[in-house]
């Protein structure tokens, strides 16, 4: 058995070589961190190593889970993920139908460009916008509040505005890779059978109520299902780039991934309870993936992710 | 023959029916085309107007704006804040940053990925089933941004090195897949047939194969070079050393210390640059993204709808 394998890599040598680099970089990238986890179970200290270290137990775990912070952080990140995955995809839908209305096809590709284009906009540069847009002096939010004579807000001291702020920002920018799916599959659906209806007196709305919509219900609930996979894991780049360290936001916008990132430039003394956290996430993020896949497999085989 | 009659005479009632039903309905068709534009101008607004204004102030006069703050019609126009950006030693710096990333990140990205890809995707090669499982792990569990940090921090030592912008993000599982499930539809009597004439596989790989993927070698290149153009993140964790800051991760940088500044309000702000000079800035980190825009979404959007098809 031994000698198979080692004939089998000899044999095909030049594609295994190939194929190569990339499965280093994974593995150092990916794998390499693995044994690392054990910090959770520990009292890490850096000058002892993750191997020198003494165990802890469960102790990590226990401080994290009664501090609060589990509650709050875990909270967050699902309320955020939730909103974006509901509304995110009204919204798709309803962008994909109204496109495929628009009849004239210069404006409907005209329209689908700037859909599309907020996605290739850095972490960055939407984090500086929603700064321009909700800046306390001359933003132009509380500019418009003026011009309205209402009374100015100060945005980035009342974190109750910051889930819808950052819901609708992560909508506008990912808006038109949703769409762009909805748009195909409603390409796909027969012609025969919208022609069919137009000719028993559909209307618009009876079209898309009954054709268009049905149509789309399995593409919907896939999207849901791979979103929902991801349900514990907060878009780190987007809320850090908006959020950065307005301290007074951080009630509502902290998640799992910018806590972690935090306690960890914040001083390594609490590596092993950060890793613990990571260690949660993960392991509850696995399960869920697993489980949104079983049930993306059972609905529809092709679109299961394994 | 009387028959065929009555179904067409059916037929053209039918037409009447319907045209009648049409002209009931054009008026409210017409309202429902005005709200469809009503909201897709709404969008572009609020995609562009934040836009046009930075472009605006990164035009105008310094002290005007600090008078007035922000104004869609400057009262004085200046380029200066062009003027100073790129004579910046540190600005000019990050953009070689950026470009070198973008340029070296996407071949590295692509060649691995592709020759990664390929492996999977020949069928005499016994393993590829496990490597392609031992490639999918990582997208379903991850070991968490500590252990990862203390990987690349003390092991590899890419800390305050261009390869931290580079290699971390250079394999991307889902695009590796995209790439296996390319191949795999080219027919195998290709390359067989190349092998019988004497090609092995690296020139079977490089000469036949690479050239009939054009299309999906140049979405998977534009995805991986648009990430790196954009990323932030692995400076974030990885670089402090100001030699190695890219365009974003300075924009980054500039906008955290205004923010830090305006919650300690005593501090003095004379060491910031200017709102003129950021927003200069800002265009210039958007700037290439939206020039090459309009040739390059087409690719994009075949891209994802590939990666729909099977995710």
């Amino acid at each position: 058995m031994r000698n198979g394998i080692l004939a089998e890599l000899w044999k095909n040598r030049a594609y295994y070589l190939m194929g190569l680099p990339g499965m280093a970089l994974i593995f150092v990238f990916a794998y390499l961190p693995y044994p690392g986890m054990i910090i959770a179970f520990k009292n890490f200290n850096p000058l002892k190593g993750i191997f020198g270290s003494p165990w802890s137990g469960i102790e990590n775990f226990k401080f994290f889970l009664t501090n609060g912070d589990f509650l709050r952080i875990t909270f967050n990140t699902i309320w955020i993920n939730v909103n974006q995955i509901v509304w995110g995809t009204i919204l798709a839908v309803m962008f994909a139908l109204m496109l495929n209305e628009i009849r004239n096809r210069t404006m409907k590709k005209w329209f689908q460009s700037i859909l599309f284009l907020p996605y290739f906009f850095s972490f960055v540069i939407v984090g500086k916008l929603v700064l321009l847009i909700f800046k306390n002096d001359h933003g132009l939010a509380n500019e418009l509040i003026h011009y309205f004579h209402g009374d100015a807000v100060e945005w980035y001291t009342q974190p109750q505005y910051w889930v819808k702020i950052i819901v609708s920002t992560s909508i506008w920018k990912n808006i038109g890779y949703s769409v762009i799916i909805y748009l195909a599959t409603i390409t796909g659906i027969d012609e025969e059978m919208l022609e069919a209806a137009s000719l028993d007196g559909a209307s618009r709305l009876q079209k898309i109520r009954y054709i268009l919509i049905p149509n789309l219900i399995p593409t919907i609930i896939i999207l849901t299902l791979l979103s929902i996979g991801r349900i514990f894991f907060g878009d780190f780049a987007l809320i850090y780039a908006i959020v950065q360290e307005y301290g007074a936001l951080f009630p509502t916008t902290d998640v799992i991934d910018t806590y972690i990132y935090r306690a960890l430039i914040n001083g390594g003394q609490e590596y092993g309870m950060i890793t613990a956290v990571g260690l949660c996430q993960a392991v509850l993020g696995f399960i869920v993936v697993a489980g949104s896949n079983w049930a993306v497999k059972r609905h529809d085989k092709d679109n299961s992710l394994f | 023959m009387g028959c065929e009659t009555s179904r067409q005479r059916q037929l053209i009632i039918l037409g009447r029916e319907a045209s009648a039903l049409k002209e009931r309905r054009k008026q409210s068709s017409g309202l429902m085309d005005f709200m469809i534009y009503a909201v897709f101008i709404g969008f572009s607004l609020i995609t562009l107007i934040p836009f046009i204004l930075a472009i605006i102030v990164s035009v105008s006069d310094e002290n005007s704006v600090v008078l007035n703050g922000y104004q869609f019609i400057p009262q004085k126009f200046s380029l200066s804040a062009y003027a100073v950006v790129f004579q910046d030693g540190i600005v000019l710096n990050a953009y070689r940053i950026t470009l070198i990333v973008t340029v070296l990140g996407t071949f590295i990205s692509l060649v691995f990925s592709s020759m990664l890809g390929y492996m999977m995707s020949v069928q005499k090669v016994r393993f590829g089933k496990q490597i392609a499982f031992f490639t999918f792990i990582p997208i379903v569990f991850s070991a968490g941004l500590v252990p990862w940090y203390l990987v690349v921090t003390n092991i590899l030592h890419l800390k305050n090195t261009i390869w931290a912008l580079i290699l971390p993000i250079a394999i991307n599982p889902f695009n590796v897949f995209l790439l296996r499930n390319y191949f795999k539809t080219i027919p195998p009597s290709l390359s067989e047939s190349a092998e019988i004439d004497g090609a092995g596989p690296w020139y079977t790989f490089f000469k036949i194969i690479t050239p009939l993927s054009g299309p999906i070698l140049a979405t998977i290149g534009l995805f991986a070079s648009l990430s790196y153009w954009n990323d932030f993140t692995m400076s974030l964790w990885l670089i402090d050393d100001r030699k190695l800051f890219s365009v974003q991760y300075l924009l980054y940088r500039i906008n955290s210390m205004i923010s830090y500044m305006s919650q300690h309000a005593n501090m003095s702000t004379t060491s910031l640059p200017s709102e003129t000079i950021v927003f200069a800035m800002f265009l210039i980190a958007i700037g290439p993204i939206i020039l090459v825009y309009p040739y390059v979404q087409k690719y994009f959007v075949k891209g994802i709808m590939i990666g729909s098809i099977k995710g």
